[in-house]
């Protein structure tokens, strides 16, 4: 994870947990209000369900009562019922009694229970009803829900009964205020509470509570259904209900408020998180970026700021560090340089003797003769003139290389066996003993011939070295090597009796001015290595302390 | 011939028509049809009262005014749609013949006829003339019965000005004095079509419809009003010369007021139980204790005279519409009527009550345009359909029944009538074959 994230997360966890915890704590404690508040109402409203049924039931009772008194009287109708005739004015008796009265339900029955007018159906007369009137009578404070029959559809009534008499005869009133929607509506002016009529048969619903209601109360009525030849009474129960959605609506707003805070603070908390996170890993970023900059050529980068704080110091730590490093580079390569042209100064000096020790014995070989047999002087010198040559020709060719201050190797041919022969001829023995062992035919070497007398050079005085002026034997062995990719190979190889090396001394052999001899250079054996792997070749070394040393040189040869 | 046996000769034409080829019957009879009927003899006007209401000697007076219950539209005329526009059309159309309540054969267009076993001839009055004062011709009655029934009027063959025949119908005469064969014309400009009646339309303004004799002291000018709901009784009390009504509240209050007469008309409409299934459901309603669920006056329907008889043989008549329409009834069996019609309300309650359709019948009540689409599909158990008691022509009042109630079954439940309150001295009424009154200017 990186730095960044890590701010922008811990920034998000500081600010979002906090507000979740305080959203969810805001609804259990909003919840737990409200549903108080619920139960608290709808109790209320069942209490004034009951105090209006109680009501209508002393309203009914009242208009029953009424009626009771002015049917006897109403001349036209004991006439009618007693006498027969005028049958309409009875039929519509009780429509007409049951609107001018304010009820929603009148039925005027005989002693048998046979409907003798009926003001809600009045088409339903002669009609047998006799278990309405004493169901109701029987029902609990007289006072019961019917589910009156209409042509159209049942007829909801809180009803009650009554009788009359009428010349001796018994006629019973059943009257009563209807329970309708409206009713319900009527009975729950909040808005937010809801007033079920749950019937043994069906369910009126009215007002604005949803089935999710948090809070029920329920107040019970008789049941009686119209109709029913047994009479049988059962329960009706008139549910009060709160809607939810009051508080729904509020943990909806709580919600939306939360989650707009939500979303303002985290968007607050990125900007920033984001401004401090890039405030601190831009720089540290570049940092990064100029250290990964550095390198041993590369040291110019340039660490500055002026920030008071940490990343500053930081930064000026790596510029101090960073011109540390360019002094100490500064001075190793001054170092480097004289030590170069120490070396080369070495190098030329050991070149330059290696061409003139053979003209110094020649000369010295020549006086020699000249002090002791002047006359061979000719003859002698015919015979050394040939090593004049070679040497001054050796140095000549030395001039030139060095002329060029580097020479690319040259791509040339030589006779392989021919340059071993005169350069081991040419050497200074030292007093060792110098052995050729040369398997002809051997190929031709892809080697310019100086190159090859150099490394020989090199090889051989580095083991004379080796031998510490003492006894010893090196010997110079040339043979073809194994083909490489079908290619022929030369294979040279100088061993010499000495010392030999240890392993530290052999790990650090080829690298330049390093030497174990007192006066020696260190540079014979790297010029060596760099001869070879020029001329395409391979060098490789085995030696034992105490055993000598044996150097393979490994040319690519030519064949025909 | 007496009055009696000429209206029993008629009932018994009327059920043999039923028994025809219905709207073919202008054509050839089909192999095995009964023989034409004979055209009665042409006579002189009745002199009885058989057909006439009448509160007493008449007073001479140049205008009344008549107060219906229903609204008169002229787009409908000549075919009336309810009892006013029967009436009020009735003054101002003629058709060729005129059947009286006792189904007696008298003139109208035509003064005389001659009836052959080939051809029947009718010749037109002398004096007959439009409103606006052409002579009605031949051609004139031909052009108006091509019109309302076509093939009927293919059968027709214009022998003169005034002379026409046609091949003798396998119905009796009664078609001829159908209201829809009355003769009219195309009134320029549209509103009221130019009748040949005594009277005729001279102003219609407020739902006030002046009918004025086409003569001068040729009777009285009618002054029709339309008053609805409650207000015929203001009618009464605004003093009216006569209120046509079947509101038993109306006919009541005017019994409480001095000069007024109650006369009953004929029965003229019958209530019917019509139960699509094909026979599969028959309603069984007793007629007793019907005639109490409803506020008017109404007797059980018992088909007597032939009346609403024509409802149970519509054999040769085809019903329109395509029988398929018929659909299974609905799960909760419903007595479906107009809610516009107090009496079917009234009726489909008494049927609920006595559970004719079982326990869990209602009654549903629809608005007319609903109520007529219900009906034609027949998706329910039962339906209170007011009928004609009496029509002119069988076939053509089948077009009126649901497409499926030649297979269901159709049971008359109650006879209703209107009654004329009128004031005395009003011009006596004269009814006709299917109980509409006519004012009798003469």
């Amino acid at each position: 994870m990186t730095f960044r994230s890590r701010i922008l997360a811990g920034f998000g966890g500081v600010v979002l947990v906090p507000l979740v915890l305080f959203g969810l704590r805001v609804r259990v404690v909003m919840a737990n209000r409200l549903t108080a508040e619920y139960e608290r109402r709808v109790a209320a409203q069942a209490d004034v369900i009951r105090a209006d049924i109680a009501r209508d039931g002393a309203v009914i009772a009242r208009r029953l009562e009424a009626l009771s008194e002015a049917i006897p009287a109403d001349d036209r109708f004991r006439s009618a019922v007693l006498a027969g005739g005028d049958r309409p004015y009875v039929l519509d008796y009780a429509g007409t009694a049951m609107r001018s009265a304010g009820l929603a339900m009148l039925v005027i029955q005989d002693s048998v229970g046979r409907v003798v007018s009926s003001g809600h159906f009045r088409n339903a007369y002669d009609r047998p009803e006799p278990a309405l009137p004493r169901a109701l009578a029987a029902a609990e404070g007289g006072l019961a829900l019917v589910e009156a029959r209409t042509p159209e559809a049942p007829l909801l009534a809180i009803a009650r009964v009554d009788s009359l008499r009428i010349a001796g005869r018994r006629y019973t009133v059943v009257g009563g205020l209807a329970i309708d929607s409206a009713r319900l509506v009527a009975l729950t002016p909040d808005p937010e509470l809801g007033v079920t009529v749950a019937l043994p048969t069906d369910t009126l619903t009215a007002g604005g509570a949803d089935t999710a209601a948090a809070a029920v109360r329920e107040v019970s009525l008789p049941f009686i259904q119209e109709g029913d030849s047994l009479g049988a009474t059962r329960q009706a129960r008139i549910l009060v209900r709160h809607s939810l959605a009051s508080l729904a609506a509020l943990r909806h707003d709580v919600d939306v408020t939360f989650l707009e805070a939500v979303l303002a603070a985290s968007a607050i908390a990125l900007v920033l998180a984001g401004w401090l996170s890039l405030r601190i890993s831009r720089p540290l970023s570049a940092l990064a970026r100029q250290t990964a900059a550095i390198d041993w050529d590369r040291l110019d980068v340039a660490f500055e700021s002026e920030r008071p704080d940490e990343i500053g110091r930081l930064t000026r730590l790596l510029g101090s560090m960073i011109e540390r490093l360019r002094a100490g580079a500064r001075r190793l390569r001054e170092a480097e340089r004289r030590l170069a042209m120490g070396d080369l100064a070495r190098q030329v000096n050991h070149d330059v003797k290696n061409g003139l020790t053979p003209i110094r014995n020649v000369v010295r070989h020549l006086a020699q003769v000249a002090a002791g047999e002047p006359e061979r002087l000719a003859t002698v010198f015919r015979e050394r003139e040939r090593t004049l040559d070679s040497s001054i020709a050796y140095l000549e060719g030395l001039a030139g290389t060095y002329a060029r201050l580097y020479p690319a190797s040259v791509a040339g041919v030589c006779d392989t066996a021919e340059v071993i022969r005169e350069s081991v001829w040419r050497l200074d023995r030292r007093g060792a003993e110098l052995r050729t062992e040369l398997v002809e035919p051997l190929p031709r070497s892809a080697t310019d011939p100086l190159v090859l007398r150099r490394i020989l050079e090199n090889l051989v005085g580095n083991a004379l070295d080796a031998l510490d002026g003492g006894p010893g034997t090196i010997t110079v062995a040339a043979a073809p090597g194994p083909s490489t990719n079908g290619r022929a190979t030369v294979r040279i190889t100088v061993s010499d009796t000495g010392k030999g090396m240890t392993r530290a001394e052999l790990d650090r052999a080829f690298e330049g001015f390093y030497s174990t001899k007192p006066g020696g250079t260190g540079l014979g054996l790297a010029i060596v290595r760099r001869l070879v792997l020029d001329a395409n070749g391979a060098l490789r070394v085995e030696t034992e302390p105490g055993a000598g040393s044996r150097f393979i040189v490994e040319l690519p040869g030519v064949t025909g | 011939m007496t009055p009696f046996q000429r209206h029993t000769l008629l009932v018994a034409l009327v059920a043999v028509a039923c028994r025809g080829t219905g709207p073919g019957r202008a054509g050839a009879p089909p192999p095995g049809a009964l023989p034409a009927p004979a055209l009665p003899a042409a006579g002189a006007a009745p002199t009885d009262t058989v057909c006439r209401v009448a509160g007493g000697p008449v007073q001479k007076r140049d205008t009344v005014t008549i107060a219906l219950a229903e609204p008169v539209d002229p787009a409908h005329a000549p075919l009336a749609r309810n009892d006013a526009e029967r009436f009020v059309f009735a003054q101002l159309y003629e058709t060729l013949l005129r059947v009286d309540c006792a189904g007696r054969v008298l003139p109208g267009l035509a003064a005389s006829w001659i009836g052959t076993a080939d051809r029947w001839t009718f010749t037109l009055r002398e004096d007959a003339r439009f409103w606006d004062g052409a002579p009605v011709t031949a051609r004139d009655v031909v052009a108006a019965w091509r019109l309302r029934d076509s093939a009927f009027a293919q059968s027709v063959a214009i022998e003169g000005d005034r002379v026409l025949s046609l091949r003798p119908p396998t119905v009796p005469v009664q078609p001829l004095a159908d209201p829809a064969l009355a003769v009219t014309k195309r009134a320029p400009g549209g509103g009221w079509p130019i009748g040949t009646g005594g009277h005729w339309v001279s102003e219609t303004t407020g739902g006030i419809v002046w009918a004025v004799p086409l003569r001068p002291g040729a009777g009285p000018a009618l002054r029709v009003v339309t008053a609805l709901g409650g207000r015929l009784r203001d009618a009464v009390d605004a003093a009216v010369d006569l209120v046509l009504t079947d509101d038993p509240a109306v006919l009541a209050y005017a019994a409480t007021r001095p000069g007024y007469l109650d006369l009953p008309l004929g029965w003229s409409t019958s209530y019917a139980l019509l139960a699509p299934g094909r026979g599969e459901r028959t309603v069984a309603v007793g007629a007793e204790g019907l005639r109490d669920a409803v506020h008017l006056d109404a007797r059980p329907a018992d088909g007597s005279d032939g009346g609403s008889v024509w409802v149970r043989e519509l054999g040769p008549c085809e019903p329109p519409g395509d029988r398929e329409l018929v659909a299974s009834p609905g799960a909760r069996p419903r007595v479906v009527y107009d809610q516009a019609d107090r009496n079917a309300a009234d009726l489909a309650a008494r049927i609920v009550a006595l559970g004719a359709l079982g326990t869990r019948a209602v009654a549903a009540g629809l608005a007319p345009g609903a109520f007529a689409g219900a009906v034609r599909v027949g998706a329910d158990a039962a339906y209170v359909f007011p009928i004609r008691r009496r029509v002119f022509d069988v076939c053509r009042a089948t077009l009126e029944l649901p497409p499926w109630s030649a297979d269901g079954s159709v049971a008359p439940l109650l006879d209703v009538r209107s009654h004329a309150v009128a004031r005395r001295g009003f011009p006596a009424l004269e009814l006709d074959w299917g109980g509409t009154p006519r004012v009798l200017v003469r």
